[in-house]
């Protein structure tokens, strides 16, 4: 399982700068590993949460040519927060789920900013929020419930099969 | 239990803010990255490969269930004359590109290195390419990268066997630049929404207007003179300040791009009329 979980923080982080583009929508594209770093945290607490998400940032961070360490550190405590809320919270809804994610999208965005403002980074918050995390987070939101249902069904379909 | 989890957290932290501070110092972390790099670089090939393999799979198959035949016979035969010429128009709109990209090439008074796009990251926070030529190919960093229809950007990171382009409209891409017509000098600056503009001082922009080309203006010594960047779309007038900026149309479809020309070589020569359509 562990490996299983290695392999998609692997290929997913890789498919964030090479496959996903394709899915873009007005210049935005979803966030493939942080969809992935969220609803593993919900599923595996806060630890795993952590892991994924500094692995799943690093390797964005090396793919993608931004500052190493910047969106390690906002999945990983976005990962982390969203395990430990996960296991105090009634997050098992779908409908709580999704706009969590939504939230956590835009939150994640603001720590990331908030990170590059040491490095003195040009763009204003403002123009940010409108043209590249609000969108992102709905675009992640969509993208989130349709994994969600994929995993629901899967998992329907196992019980099934593990029935007979 | 309890302990270990936060213990994780603050390990996790910790690292980062060691590596975030380590660049702030500029000092040669690029080396972890390469590292780091030399392990995902092929993945990435392979996975640019797989999703063109892909896309060229479901593009056939879309063709294929537009195909409305009667005749079963005629039916197959008509499927594998259709997949065939997705092949052949596949192929003869990549040998255009490349034949365009090869004239270019030759005209060019300087050294050039052709590469191919191997990945891209246009999540907003960068805009940015990955190629598939690095540091064995003897690229460095700031070199120019072109495409036919002029400037794309340049050389930000280079690592084993690829390297990471900033393209134009990166929020943090500045190039110093001018009115081809007018002369008026100025910046080209990306924006977070994907967009350029033209930042130049009021008193010398009067006479500029929209459709205007901007190319390179050759100062700084990255950019050779003349390397077209975009055409003027309208202009922001901001009354008696000193600075106005106009919107830029880029040239290059940064986001359709597959291959590009990395000017490694350096000229003091106006390269504006090697370009269709810049009239120079």
């Amino acid at each position: 399982m562990r490996l299983t979980i290695a392999l998609m923080v692997f290929g997913g982080s890789l498919a964030q700068n090479s496959v996903v583009p394709a899915l873009g929508l007005g210049g935005i594209t979803p966030d493939l590993p942080f969809i992935m770093t969220v609803l593993l945290a919900l599923r595996r607490g806060p630890e795993a949460g952590c892991v994924v998400g500094f692995c799943a940032g690093l390797l964005q961070d090396v793919a993608g040519g931004g500052l190493l360490g910047v969106q390690a550190l906002s999945k990983a405590l976005a990962g982390f927060g969203m395990g430990l809320v996960g296991g105090r919270l009634l997050v098992e809804n779908p409908l709580v789920q999704v706009p969590g994610l939504v939230l956590l999208t835009v939150a994640e965005g603001i720590l990331r900013f908030g990170l590059l403002q040491l490095f003195h980074y040009p763009a204003s918050l403002g123009e940010l929020m409108v043209h590249v995390i609000l969108r992102q987070a709905l675009y992640n939101g969509v993208l989130g419930a349709g994994c969600l249902v994929g995993v629901a069904v899967l998992e329907a379909m196992r019980e099934r099969l593990s029935w007979r | 239990m309890r302990f270990r989890r936060y213990a994780l957290l603050v390990l996790v932290v910790v690292v980062c803010l060691g590596l975030l501070s380590v660049q702030t110092r500029g000092s040669g972390l690029a080396r972890a990255g390469d590292l780091v790099g030399v392990f995902t670089t092929p993945f990435q090939t392979l996975l640019a490969k797989v999703h063109r393999g892909a896309l060229s799979v479901w593009s056939t198959y879309v063709d294929w269930k537009s195909v409305r035949v009667e005749n079963a016979a005629l039916r197959v035969e008509n499927e594998r004359l259709r997949v065939q010429a997705l092949t052949v128009v596949e192929t003869r709109d990549e040998n255009v590109r490349l034949r365009r990209l090869l004239a270019l090439r030759e005209q060019l008074p300087l050294a050039t290195v052709a590469a191919e796009v191997i990945g891209r990251d246009a999540s907003g926070w960068v805009r940015s390419l990955t190629i598939n030529r690095g540091a064995g190919d003897l690229v460095a960093r700031q070199t120019p990268v072109i495409v036919p229809e002029g400037l794309l950007g340049r050389v930000v990171r280079v690592r084993t066997g690829a390297s990471v382009i900033q393209l134009l409209n990166d929020p943090a891409s500045t190039v110093g630049a001018m009115v081809q017509r007018t002369r008026t000098p100025g910046l080209v600056e990306g924006e977070p929404g994907g967009t350029m503009r033209f930042k130049f001082m009021a008193r010398d922009g009067a006479a500029i207007a929209p459709g205007d080309l901007i190319v390179t203006s050759g100062q700084g010594s990255i950019f050779p003179k003349g390397l077209p960047v975009g055409t003027v779309r309208s202009i922001e007038d901001r009354g008696s300040a000193l600075f106005h900026f106009a919107a830029v149309a880029a040239l290059a479809d940064f986001a359709r791009v597959d291959e590009v020309l990395l000017l490694t070589g350096q000229t003091t020569q106006d390269l504006a009329g090697l370009f269709a359509g810049t009239g120079g």
